[in-house]
């Protein structure tokens, strides 16, 4: 997977690339508006990275190149303003996702993650497993070891969020967006009670432990 | 041009006013003196006229019309400037006093017998004169003239020095009454000026001035009055902005002292990995902190600038209330809280602002809810508006508080302010600045075993 992130402050440019490299994923990195509209179009990448404020064109006007010049890839917006009219404009203008400096390196993983599954075809619902843990989305059912667990709808929802997208840093915003649709911050730790509870119920008196903390980050389920 | 002060203005509006109405005055005076000159010198005219018609009906033989001019001559001894003409029927003159310095439009005047009152100048002197043509007695061949001039030389020079005299007490009076006006005006004024003056002495640090409003004019009063209203608020607004920016340096020192402090710690010497890792993931957790903060500051300073625009849609608060008890439920488990829900309610408003406006309230009342008791939240619909309100026993919070509430940062205990993690201190601010973006507000109530919070929103 290639991706190619536009970007002029050099410190964030540098840690994305480094950030995403080792996440797996192939880099190049553009400092300026131009530079970036030019790999764009000549380099075969799967999703693009744009700065907002770029010297030379900023982030709209090397989007809107890119569209003119053919190009489908998704792209994704970073911007340290949020304001209204910025989101709207971007996505009139094509724009796939839209996220606010500052923000954390997780989220982004995770929007990145989501935005190249897009347009994939949904994998049948089948079995999810990890070591022994075994989830069956058609029948509901949850077994580890053999032995059936009792989860409530969303400790369910929740399990099969992590199963689905597992060795992926879950950011706690993401959890309370794709499992409960809460789309703001909530000033509790709900999410973090939620996760330890499901864990009581599938990691406790098994080895090995399954979902681990990501300290500042999030969660994630081992693969 | 720069505008004149109302004292400029209002001392000239004062002497044009009186010079108007003296002018006027003096014009009428000025008319009424000249006509009274006038008829007294016909008075005067006339009675010599009938004077010489008498002499002229008295001599009824040629001998006595000889004698005539003789005794013209002695009438008008005595009458200084007054010259009189006698023309006979052929138009000729028959008799004339003092024919050197005799008018000679009377002359013209008596030719044409006019019988009015006639006034010229000759050689540099005023004159005014009557002629009558007499009907011809006994032995007289044909009617008689007779034409008098009156030299008015002395009513001119009266009416000169009386119209100087007039002229100089109308600019006086302007004068007097100008200055009149301006010492008036600037006496009334000095309350004004001195509003002004105290008006300019207030700066941020001394807010707490006000104007004395006591024995001022009414007028002035309620301006007083409603100046100080304003500066009440000003204060009270500054206060608060001041209270938050030093709260909110507070509140940023905070996590910055952990991270500064935890990392040269860290850095006063060698440690191995898994030590640098566990202050990395600490100084991240400090990072969330600080960005949860910002976003949420930035969310206020949106609402305070009216930025904060609700994308309106009809929101079932009964469906979302559910939503998120359910969100909640883990929480509220852990904490051994019970959350209940009763009544239905809809509103026209912003569904994610409402979720997370009534996802505060609830955490707010789950934190503060002892052990094996009840939040609950209620929903009205009336009339006019919707009604959120969350309900938690409790010990009763003191009046004082309750108002400051949905500050920024307000705890009732500052001691508490460290706070933790989660919790910014800015969630009933965010509470009410949502409820104020849909037009709504809010309210707390408290009493000893209950407090309630309440989102009043319009109807949908």
């Amino acid at each position: 997977m290639k991706i190619l992130i536009v970007e002029d402050e050099p410190k964030t440019g540098a840690y994305l690339k480094q950030g995403l490299e080792e996440a797996g994923f192939v880099t190049d990195l553009a400092r300026t508006g131009p530079d970036g509209l030019h790999l764009g179009v000549t380099g075969d990448y799967d999703l693009a990275i744009l700065d907002v404020m770029l010297p030379g064109m900023d982030g709209w006007q090397v989007l809107r190149a890119l569209r003119a010049a053919g190009q489908t890839l998704p792209v994704l917006f970073l911007s340290a303003r949020d304001r209204v009219e910025d989101r709207v404009q971007g996505l009139e203008l094509g724009a796939d996702d839209y996220l606010v400096k500052p923000f954390a390196f997780a989220e982004l993983l995770a929007r990145v993650r989501t935005l190249l599954r897009r347009g994939r075809t949904p994998s049948m619902p089948e079995s999810l497993r990890a070591t022994d843990l075994e989830l069956d989305p058609l029948r509901r059912r949850v077994t580890r070891g053999g032995r059936r667990i009792d989860l409530t709808a969303k400790e369910f929802a929740l399990l099969e969020l992590f199963l689905r997208r597992r060795g992926e840093v879950l950011p706690r915003a993401l959890i309370a967006s794709q499992v409960w649709d809460m789309n703001f911050d909530s000033d509790t730790n709900v999410i973090d009670v939620a996760v330890r509870r499901l864990r009581s119920k599938i990691d406790e008196g098994f080895e090995p432990k399954l979902i681990r903390t990501v300290r500042g980050m999030g969660y994630v389920l081992d693969a | 041009m720069s505008p004149r002060t109302l004292t400029h203005r209002i001392a000239l509006l004062f002497a044009l006013v009186v010079a108007l109405v003296l002018g006027a005055l003096g014009v009428a005076l000025d008319r009424a003196v000249d006509a009274h000159f006038r008829e007294m010198d016909q008075h005067v005219l006339a009675g010599k006229i009938e004077l010489v018609a008498n002499l002229l009906a008295k001599a009824r033989d040629p001998a006595a019309l000889d004698l005539l001019p003789q005794q013209l001559d002695d009438a008008l001894v005595g009458h200084h400037g007054l010259a009189l003409a006698v023309l006979d029927a052929d138009g000729r003159i028959w008799f004339a006093s003092s024919t050197e310095t005799f008018p000679h439009p009377l002359l013209e005047a008596a030719r044409r017998s006019e019988r009015s009152l006639i006034t010229w100048s000759a050689q540099g002197r005023p004159y005014r004169g009557l002629a009558a043509r007499l009907p011809p007695t006994g032995g007289q061949q044909g009617a008689y003239t007779v034409a008098v001039a009156l030299d008015i030389r002395h009513h001119a020079e009266f009416m000169a020095l009386f119209r100087r005299s007039l002229v100089l007490a109308m600019l006086l009076a302007a004068i007097v009454t100008a200055a009149l006006g301006w010492a008036v005006t600037a006496r009334a004024l000095r309350p004004l000026r001195e509003m002004g003056a105290t008006a300019a002495s207030i700066s941020a640090s001394r807010l707490d001035a006000r104007l004395p409003a006591a024995g001022l004019p009414p007028e002035l009063a309620s301006l007083a009055q409603a100046f100080n209203q304003m500066l009440d608020r000003l204060q009270d607004a500054f206060r608060r902005l001041s209270d938050f920016s030093a709260d909110l340096a507070h509140e940023l020192r905070t996590p910055l002292t952990n991270l500064m402090t935890q990392t040269q710690v860290v850095l006063s010497r060698a440690r191995d990995a898994a030590a640098y890792r566990e202050t990395l993931e600490s100084a991240l957790e400090e990072y969330e902190r600080l960005a949860r903060m910002i976003d949420d500051m930035l969310f206020l300073a949106k609402a305070d600038n009216r930025l904060l625009v609700p994308q309106r849609e009809t929101v079932d608060l009964g469906l979302e209330a559910r939503r998120l008890i359910e969100f909640h439920e883990a929480l509220a488990e852990e904490a051994g809280v019970t959350l209940s829900l009763e009544g239905e309610a809809r509103v026209s408003g912003d569904r994610v602002m409402l979720q997370r406006a009534l996802a505060n309230l609830l955490g707010n009342a789950i934190r503060h809810t002892g052990r094996g008791r009840t939040v609950r939240v209620t929903l009205r619909q009336t009339g006019t508006a919707a009604v959120i309100a969350v309900e938690n026993p409790g010990p009763a919070i003191p009046a004082e508080h309750l108002p400051r509430l949905f500050d920024r940062f307000y705890r009732i205990d500052p001691a508490r302010r460290e706070g933790g993690g989660e919790h910014t201190g800015l969630g009933l601010a965010i509470v009410k600045s949502i409820a104020e973006a849909h037009g709504g507000g809010v309210k707390a109530r408290s009493e000893p075993g209950l407090t309630r919070f309440e989102l009043h929103l319009p109807s949908a």
